[in-house]
């Protein structure tokens, strides 16, 4: 069972690379990691580190909050500031180390300009994410000042930050690793390598002679 | 582009208010059986909804994103994004969220003991390591399941 051997050993040397390198961030990286998406994100919004490690934001938002019956007047609104935890921020700093342990599990061999590529495409990835995350929660908390019961916007908010902070986070490494890695994506993927052979697909077939999937004859090179 | 939107659709449809219900009701029921697991295998706890308690006073919730339909919909819509004839897609759409659950049960159950040994070790493993473990598992499924569509289909070609 070669191919079943090639799984395998991939899943082991990925769970030990993922557990060893997730331990060196969470004691070792984190803090260096969180200093610079700090700078980094201190281009677009104002942080100011407590004490305590966690982060007071001021996300520049321009909205006017109407006038109800506790507030007599419109009332302008230039930035919103609220607090994160260190532990949340924490978060958009883990995918590097994900990112890392899939590219190294599979395989030195050509691993370098994935590993450089990839680690840059990550790192703007959390940083992007930072931001959403500070734009959606900056404009729920205007949304709940003004009173809004908009359903639908609440639930684009919602889904938002669900993405932002816990699907996308977790997904994208896999993504990106599969994307500039080509030994892995061969791997898994295998038309590119061997576009003969094909599942027969028969409604498939019907409405497109051409289309067709290749088999996974050829072993995996770098895994 | 068909995975994207998929998985797109999948976790919309994930946060929406009775599918939410749904969810709850299902964290419960694997609530109820990684509680069995445990007495099974000679240990103590108590359950309480979705909650799984110790004798010790620590006790875990299983919420949303922990009961493993995250990574069952970023399966499907790798599975269902990939042109494979339907039956192939059925069979890794069951077999491959069973394995997924199973391991879901199983990263519960070691969180469950893992929190009363470390509260901070709990952290990372919930937050971090399993989490992303799971993806992990989830991308070699797939990879397996792909591998035995193109082998069947090699299987069949050569047949013919």
């Amino acid at each position: 069972m070669p191919a079943l051997e090639t799984h395998a050993r991939f899943l082991l040397r990925a769970s030990a690379l993922l557990i060893g390198l997730l331990i060196l961030w969470w004691f070792v990286l984190a803090s260096p990691m969180l200093y610079l998406l700090k700078e980094a994100a201190g281009n677009f919004v104002d942080i100011r580190e407590n004490p305590s490690g966690d982060w007071t934001l001021r996300v520049p938002l321009d909205a006017t909050l109407a006038a109800t019956n506790g507030r007599h007047v419109p009332q302008p609104v230039h930035w919103v500031d609220f607090d994160i935890a260190r532990t949340d921020v924490n978060g958009f700093t883990f995918s590097l180390p994900v990112y890392w342990a899939i590219i190294l599990a599979a395989g030195a061999r050509r691993s370098l300009r994935p590993l450089l590529l990839g680690t840059a495409l990550i790192s703007a990835f959390e940083l992007a994410s930072l931001l959403v995350f500070c734009q959606i929660t900056a404009r729920g908390a205007v949304a709940r000042l003004a009173g809004n019961q908009d359903a639908s916007a609440k639930w684009i908010r919602d889904f938002g930050q669900y993405l932002v902070v816990n699907a996308l986070p977790y997904i994208v490494p896999f993504v990106v690793a599969l994307s500039l890695h080509r030994g892995l994506r061969g791997a898994i993927f295998p038309w590119g390598h061997e576009p003969e052979a094909a599942v027969p697909s028969p409604r498939r077939q019907k409405k497109k002679k051409g289309r067709r999937i290749a088999s996974l004859h050829r072993p995996e090179r770098s895994l | 582009m068909i995975f994207s939107l998929c998985l797109l659709c999948g976790f919309g449809v994930l946060l929406t208010p009775r599918v939410q219900s749904a969810d709850r009701e299902f964290s419960r029921a694997l609530v109820a059986l990684s509680h069995g697991l445990v007495l099974a295998c000679g240990g103590h706890a108590s359950r309480d909804r979705a909650v799984l308690r110790a004798p010790g006073g620590f006790a875990i919730e299983m919420r949303d994103g922990c009961n493993a339909v995250n990574v069952t919909i970023l399966l499907w819509s790798a599975i269902l994004a990939f042109p494979a004839p339907w039956r192939m897609r059925m069979f890794g759409l069951l077999a491959g969220s069973a394995i997924l659950q199973s391991l879901n049960i199983v990263r519960f159950v070691s969180l469950y003991y893992l929190g009363q040994y470390s509260m901070a070790w709990f952290d990372f493993a919930h937050g971090y390591l399993w989490e992303s473990l799971l993806v992990l598992d989830t991308m070699v499924v797939f990879w397996l399941w792909v591998n035995r569509v193109a082998r069947i289909g090699a299987d069949h070609h050569a047949g013919a």
